[in-house]
């Protein structure tokens, strides 16, 4: 990773995120964090703020493959990087199944939460296509919803392992 | 029947807003970007009760980057709050502040770390003063004044005295009273409030994540000494509010201030811990109940004499105040009802409405109580509370008109999902069953400040091709689902498909009058509004169709975006057909409504406050496992029966059953705002004020129940159901927790700790007889 | 919230990133996983000039099994990697447990089991359990490194025995002769909360004969502590429930707690008699360590 000092005398590294499969190059401060970097540089915005100390998931986001807070990473630390956001998952055809899912099943409401919940929902899924309503709840452990109670969110993400199967049960 | 009476209401239709929202579309205030457009911050007081002697600002203006630093010396000095009746609030303070983070100035900067830099730059020199922090300590003579010109730190006083409650409790079988406490809960919306204010040489815009356009573009209108037409406030999409994001939050005054000053843009937020100091959250209630039945247990006088901890500020606290007794009759029935309420100023953040406004502590004390009454006499609490449960069109006591009623209803069918008689009798060791209700209004039937506008307005334009209608209506989404359920119901009365409705909503400019998000007053009221414009626009179709079909308008039915003839259902014509025609024939297609609810209430002081054109009402049965040697909680179940009349979107009614009960637990168990001794807030994340988390909730049974008469006074029938479900939360808990353990927790919330106190003060009473 | 400004070095080895410490002094920080320092500078409560980061020394993740030293944990293994770890999970599912409970998904994402250690926070979750197994932790500078006890290494809230230019690197559970053990966290919602009491308890059993038990507590003291009155009654006697109480009322004794917003000190103290008790009886039923 490039380090250079800028006129003001201001250390600035050079850094390459992988987001959402395209490469995106920036110059950043060691004290700039991969969530300000997604919605202010890159304008991805469905990845939200909400509490910025790791206790509410809205910004979760998946770092190699696995949720994180992008509130808790430094920008430095993601260069080179594999970063999905939500803008990542499905396409303008089709959204994908866990997004469907939320749409039917009413699981959201406010939608704040709702980023960061079909991001751990996802990484739930891929790495376990068929989760008891335990580990459901235990994959959205870290991510607050004031709205719902999380009822009709437990029930989404259980119709997307059922689905996975291949029918109902 | 039912079956086929409606072709759009009453459907689980997916939310209007659901695609944005899953793919991340969906722009809220603190997404968006506007050119040239700074950041602002405020500088808040980092003590409790201060006399402000001096800003020093030059150190932050000299800072490269900063663009402005204001302070009240650059604002109105207007005071401000959202309740008329006690304007105590300023832009900034001005001679002092009075609690820890009270706006004290403000900065607007190119971008985030610059506006952090320079707020650590200025410097103010504060002489610290006395600060009192309990309502009762404040009360007391000798107490430090929060406001000087209010002597005592009396906010509010009420004394309301309806009958003869001396006579009731003097004529009474049994008397019992109770004390219970209440605590400090925040709202806690996940979005942070942001406020983007845009200034164009006379004229200022507002994205605004509020609860009520229309009450901010009021208040910033007067605090600038603008015209409210020259103001235009904007609600982008929002992430809940609660009842914390319907009154004015600093962000959009300072903004404003900072948007003319520099000429900029400028978009202000607020950081976690800074929602958690500006507060508007649920009072603190101390709450002394006293109730005389007969020997049937009927109830013959209630009294309900409280106090409550306010805050700084008025915020909605006047009507607060007024709530917490104004709602305990619609419950039950009796004619005798006296209540004394004090809410006293204290060096704490202000409180104000947070879902079920006023009522949920109210509401727990009482029926806590009431189940304490039952054992004193030796029966069901069920049984005690069907023998007083209101009946359909009757009158409370403070004169609330009630139409619609069907608690009795609720309470039998809980009795029966919850399997009531038998778990009272069978449920193993450490395992309980409790009960609560609750009602709440549907929309309040007064606005906030005198005024004689509707309550609410709407008008639908369809499109110039027919083939699509937009909704302009003040009414604000703030996740609920309003967008959607408004939809429905322009569709319904237009005789047009969901499918194809847009919406334009709460936005002064461009969408009519409407008061907002609060007093779950939109389905009823906003809807009604809506019926009518879609009526209007219907029955300009059906008139067209008429000319063009040559057939008698009265034989001629729409719906769902076709128009067919009674009696020959074989000739059709599109809406879209007919629609096209109209436009070029006569113009735009358009259709308007407006609602005014009728006269409501008595003329007693504070009689306003509780009127609603309609009530819902519910019940609760949860089920709790008590941990007896830790005091934890486990919720197994809680089954919540609602009668909120006819529903528009069944799935979208759960949820928002889902979500209130969710916040009810939250605040019956684990969440309330704790301070030191300096005022200062310990737990001002959501780490440590704690929601509870996916792993916490229980299973939810949610069930409705229907008026073989529809609500008379709602369109179609439609009543509340987003509050009323946190409503007796607290209460079924705590019963529920007795009905486990034998013991009682007087004061919320119903922490693990507390149980385990009951529980080991239980046992050294056992073991001293 | 905002990052206040710090200078950002990825160290290339452990003893550059020790040299580093070294040559920079306290204002230089070590990160790794950052969930503890991050919102820490967020909120004001730590300051740094420099933040020397150990992040990409992929060789300290490494969780392994070594005959005749035992299992060796790298300070960088994430509470995930050591939860999901199958070396651990065969011999010590207490641990992986413990990693489990210790935090939300994304968290255990990237929080690291050096951190939680060396962070020396008094309700931190696996200090209890790993003394309790009685692991050392290697602590490395750029001249050498040093083996000690875990038991030894904590000071007291935010201090332990780690120099300026001392980086911990790995963790052993050296082999042992327990027949069981788990770790509780009493926390006030099942996620998202820090331990209120965290009592962690090793036994060694003969049939209903204790032979050796470790007891040690969390967040009732400025430090995990060993409740050493209470393994003494332990050792060599027949388990009875009345046994087990009396275990937990001498831990109780011997925790130190404070009165804090989670919880006051007498009923810290309690859960202490409640969870040693309950702890000891389930290590002591599980037939696995």
């Amino acid at each position: 990773m490039q380090a250079i000092q800028d006129k003001e005398g201001i250390k600035r590294y050079l850094i390459t995120l992988y987001v959402n499969g395209d490469p995106y190059t920036k110059v950043v401060k060691a004290n700039t964090l991969l969530v300000n970097v997604l919605r202010d540089d890159l304008d991805l915005t469905g990845t939200k703020k909400g509490c910025e100390l790791g206790d509410c998931g809205s910004c979760t986001v998946l770092l190699d493959g696995k949720p994180v807070n992008a509130c808790l990473v430094l920008a430095v630390e993601a260069d080179g990087r594999d970063i999905i956001t939500i803008e990542g998952l499905g396409d303008n055809e089709k959204l994908d199944p866990i997004q469907e899912a939320f749409i039917e099943n009413a699981a959201l409401q406010c939608g704040y939460c709702t980023a960061g919940m079909i991001m751990s929902a996802k990484a739930l899924l891929n790495s376990n296509p068929d989760p008891t309503e335990k580990e459901v709840r235990e994959a959205i452990a870290g991510n607050l919803c004031r709205c719902t109670g999380y009822v009709n969110i437990v029930k989404a993400i259980l119709s997307c392992g059922r689905q996975s199967k291949g029918g109902d049960e | 029947m039912m079956e086929g009476k409606f072709s759009v209401i009453g459907k689980s239709k997916p939310r209007i807003d659901g695609r944005v929202k899953v793919t991340g579309q969906a722009k809220y205030t603190g997404d968006l970007k506007l050119s040239n457009m700074l950041v602002g911050k405020i500088l808040t007081s980092p003590h409790a009760h201060a006399m402000i002697l001096k800003i020093d600002t030059t150190e932050a203006q000299r800072q490269p980057g900063v663009k402005a630093v204001i302070t009240h010396e650059d604002v109105p000095d207007l005071k401000y709050g959202i309740s008329p009746a006690r304007w105590d609030e300023n832009i900034f303070c001005i001679d002092k502040v009075r609690f820890v983070g009270d706006k004290v100035a403000a900065v607007a900067a190119i971008d985030e770390e610059t506006v952090y830099k320079a707020l650590a730059l200025i410097k103010v020199d504060y002489e610290l003063l006395p600060a009192v922090f309990d309502p009762i300590e404040a009360l007391q003579e000798g107490a430090p004044l929060v406001h000087e010109q209010c002597p005592g730190n009396v906010n509010t006083e009420i004394h309301q005295n309806f009958g003869d409650v001396e006579k009731a409790f003097a004529e009474a079988y049994y008397v019992r009273t109770d004390t219970f406490v209440g605590q400090r809960t925040y709202q806690c919306p996940i979005e942070p409030h942001s406020a983007i204010s845009v200034w164009e040489g006379g004229k200022l815009t507002v994205y605004s994540s509020t609860q009520s356009p229309h009450y901010f573009q009021y208040y910033i209108a007067r605090q600038f000494g603008l015209k409210m037409g020259d103001v235009r406030v904007i609600k982008p999409h929002m992430g809940g509010g609660f009842g914390g994001k319907l009154e004015p939050t600093g962000l959009e005054f300072a903004g404003a201030a900072l948007a003319m000053r520099t000429g900029r843009p400028v978009k202000m937020f607020y950081d976690r811990h800074e929602m958690f100091a500006h507060n508007r959250g649920r009072h603190k209630q101390i709450m002394k109940v006293t109730t005389g039945v007969d020997k049937h247990g009927k109830i013959l006088g209630v009294h309900a004499d409280f106090i409550m901890d306010g805050g700084a500020y008025t915020s909605l606290g006047v009507a607060t105040a007024y709530y917490a007794g104004a709602m305990l009759p619609l419950t039950y029935e009796y004619e005798n009802y006296k209540f004394d309420m004090i809410r006293a100023y204290t060096n704490l953040p202000a409180c104000g409405a947070q879902r079920g406004h006023g009522h949920p502590q109210p509401r727990y004390a009482y029926e806590c109580h009431l189940d304490m009454l039952a054992k004193d006499l030796g029966m069901d609490p069920l049984e005690l509370r069907l023998i007083n449960t209101r009946k359909p069109n009757t009158v409370t006591p403070n004169d609330f008109r009630v139409n619609s009623c069907e608690l009795e209803a609720c309470l039998k069918k809980a009795k029966e999902i919850s399997g009531w008689e038998e778990k009272r009798k069978n449920l193993s060791s450490g395992k309980g069953i409790g009960l609560a209700v609750g009602s709440f209004v549907t929309g309040a039937g007064y606005p906030i400040y005198r005024t004689d506008l509707p309550q609410a307005a709407a008008m639908i334009k369809v499109n110039e091709d027919g083939t699509s209608a937009t909704l302009y209506t003040g009414a604000v989404d703030i996740g609920q689902g309003s967008d959607t359920i408004l939809c429905q119901m322009a569709a319904e009365a237009m005789g047009f498909t969901y499918e194809q409705m847009k919406i334009v909503s709460a936005d002064t400019e461009t969408t009519p009058h409407d008061f907002g998000a609060y007093a779950s007053r939109q389905t009823l009221m906003s809807g009604a509004a809506v019926k009518q414009a879609g009526e209007e626009v219907k029955q300009q179709v059906i008139e067209m169709a008429s000319m063009m079909l040559q057939t008698d308008y009265r034989d001629l039915e729409c719906r769902e975006g076709v128009i067919w003839r009674k009696t020959d259902p074989s000739v059709t014509i599109t809406y879209a057909a007919v629609a096209r025609d109209f436009f070029v024939r006569k113009g735009p297609l358009v259709g308007k409504g407006s609602y005014t609810p009728p006269k409501l209430g008595g003329t007693f002081k504070g009689a306003p406050v509780g009127t609603s054109p309609a009530y819902s009402f519910c019940a609760q049965i949860s089920q709790v496992d008590i941990d007896e040697e830790t005091g934890e909680i486990k919720v197994e179940h809680v089954w919540d029966v609602h009668d909120c009349g006819t529903v528009i979107n069944p799935a979208l009614l759960h949820g928002q059953v889902h979500g209130a009960l969710f916040m009810g637990m939250g605040e019956a168990v684990w969440e309330e705002v704790v301070f030191d001794d300096k005022g200062k807030i310990l737990n001002a994340n959501l780490g440590e004020y704690r929601l509870p988390t996916a792993l916490d909730m229980p299973n939810i049974t949610s069930e409705l129940v229907f008026s073989p008469e529809p609500e008379p006074a709602g369109p179609w029938g439609v009543k509340e159901v987003g509050e009323g479900s946190t409503i007796p939360t607290m209460g079924c808990y705590s019963n529920a927790i007795y009905d486990a353990m034998g013991v009682r927790v007087y004061s919320l919330p119903l922490s693990y700790e507390k149980v385990w106190r009951a529980l080991k003060e239980k046992r050294e009473h056992e073991q001293q007889k | 919230m905002y990052l206040p400004d710090f200078d950002y070095i990825a160290a290339a080895t452990v003893v550059k990133a020790s040299r580093l410490l070294g040559s920079l002094g306290p204002e230089a920080k070590l990160i790794a996983g950052g969930t503890d320092v991050l919102p820490m500078l967020k909120q004001g409560t730590l300051a740094t000039k420099t933040l020397i980061s150990i992040n990409r020394l992929s060789e300290l993740k490494n969780i392994s099994f070594e005959k005749g030293k035992g299992h060796i944990i790298g300070a960088l293994a994430t509470h995930n990697e050591v939860m999901k770890s199958p070396v651990l999970q065969e011999k010590y599912m207490s641990v992986c447990e413990t990693a489990h409970r210790m935090a939300n998904n994304q968290i255990r994402n990237i929080g690291t089991i050096g951190g939680n250690i060396s962070n020396a926070v008094p309700s931190a979750d696996f200090p209890p359990i790993l003394i309790a197994l009685g692991a050392t932790v290697t602590l490395q500078n750029s001249s050498g490194s040093r083996t000690l006890p875990l038991e030894g290494f904590f000071m007291g809230p935010r201090q332990s025995v780690i120099a300026q230019d001392e980086i911990l690197t790995e963790i052993v559970i050296p082999e042992n002769g327990f027949s069981g053990s788990t770790y509780h966290k009493f926390g006030l919602r099942r996620s998202g909360a820090l331990a209120v009491v965290g009592v962690a308890v090793a036994v060694a059993m003969e049939g209903n004969i204790c032979k050796d038990a470790c007891i040690v507590l969390g967040a009732v003291a400025p430090t995990p502590m060993r409740a050493k009155e209470a393994e003494a009654l332990l050792r060599g006697k027949e388990v009875s429930d009345a046994l087990l109480e009396k275990a937990g009322k001498l831990a109780a004794a011997a925790s130190n707690p404070i009165t804090d917003i989670r919880g006051s000190e007498e009923y810290r103290r309690d859960m202490v008699r409640v969870f040693t008790r309950r702890c000891l009886r389930k290590a002591m039923d599980n037939g696995h360590v």
